[in-house]
């Protein structure tokens, strides 16, 4: 049963991480400005900058290949005594990820959970699965069929 | 989420902090029995600020960490910070950390590296009360222009029979950096360490 609650809890949080990596800054931007006067803001790891292999299928069998690197941006933050807020995020932007790892922070505290949930992460995740949704049906005509030719000298 | 939640921030200029880490090593193993310092202590973490700063700049995922006293939380921001992990005996570690150097394993327990690869041994790192105070001995060797004389305090009676073996055995051996707080003195293997004349 705890082991249960941890797990949902966990992909809880695994979820809105994948929202606030993906959120841009003026949205993070945006909201920050709305709550006003928080504890003081700590940073355990501050923002840097590194590099991340990207990693990507290739032949029949689906072999792994590195595809190339991508820099990503990484921040782990802790408002007062609170839990810490991580952040990982494509790009170079270290204000974007401060956010998102105070984002995180605030997410985890019981008082701002529900409300940020409900004013942040949903509508973010909602227009961020529309945008993906858009991008698809854009590009599903392009897609070609290939069929293998099989030599007819039965 | 306990550890989480007391998980204390690392070197906050990363790349300045260690350069100048790295150089106060520099300046102490090629200067042995040199007293060096650094930097003040690290807000929230229990250890000397120079052995603190030396673990955030020499330590990353490749050099497993030997723990005298294991302070998990200790553990864990090592972890964060670095990537290193816990070396579960003396003999697998790439660096170890001595508080209390009075009980400590053997020299000789420690990695003394290959005779092909002498790199791949062991560096002490020991936190003492105090760099003076103890039994004088006396330095020689390279980086020491005639002998210098200290007295580290707090060592075993044994401590630097086992050190001559040490020496004995180069170009395998272990090293040492000794700490107290802030300042840091250098013992490489290459160090020949005996009671003053006369005595």
């Amino acid at each position: 049963m705890t082991n249960n609650t941890a797990s949902g809890e966990l992909s809880a949080r695994r979820t809105w991480l994948a929202v606030l990596a993906r959120a841009s800054l003026s949205e993070l931007e945006a909201k920050r400005v709305l709550l006003g006067e928080l504890p003081a803001l700590q940073q355990v790891r501050p923002p840097e900058v590194g590099m991340l292999m990207l990693r990507g299928r290739v032949g029949g069998t689906g072999n792994p290949f590195n595809l190339g690197e991508a820099s990503v941006v990484r921040c782990a933050v802790r408002l007062g005594n609170g839990a810490l807020g991580v952040a990982y995020a494509l790009g170079r932007d270290k204000r974007r990820a401060e956010l998102a790892a105070l984002f995180d922070a605030l997410l985890q505290d019981p008082a701002w959970h529900d409300e940020l949930q409900r004013t942040l992460i949903e509508p973010l995740q909602a227009q961020q699965a529309q945008a993906r949704d858009s991008r698809r049906r854009e590009v599903a005509p392009s897609k070609v069929e290939f069929f293998t030719l099989v030599r007819g000298d039965a | 989420m306990s550890t989480t939640t007391s998980l204390a921030p690392g070197l906050l200029d990363e790349v300045h902090e260690t350069q100048s880490a790295f150089r106060a090593l520099l300046d102490a193993l090629a200067r042995p029995g040199q007293v060096n310092t650094l930097a003040p202590a690290l807000p929230g973490v229990a250890l000397g600020g120079a052995m603190a700063r030396l673990l955030l700049t020499l330590c990353d995922e490749e050099t497993p960490v030997w723990w005298q006293n294991a302070d998990p939380d200790l553990q864990h921001w090592l972890r964060f910070h670095t990537g290193a992990t816990v070396a579960p005996r003396p003999a697998m570690a790439s660096f170890a950390l001595l508080t209390d150097v009075g009980s400590a394993p053997a020299l000789a327990d420690f990695a003394a590296g290959s005779a092909k690869s002498p790199e791949f041994s062991s560096t002490l790192v020991i936190e003492l009360p105090s760099l003076q105070g103890g039994t004088q001995t006396q330095w020689r060797g390279p980086g020491i222009q005639e002998q210098r004389r200290l007295a580290l305090p707090g060592l075993s009676a044994d401590f630097w029979t086992q050190w001559q073996v040490n020496h004995a055995a180069f170009p395998q051996g272990v090293d040492i950096i000794f700490t107290c707080a802030e300042q840091l003195v250098g013992l490489p293997r290459t160090t020949r360490v005996s009671p003053p004349e006369g005595v």
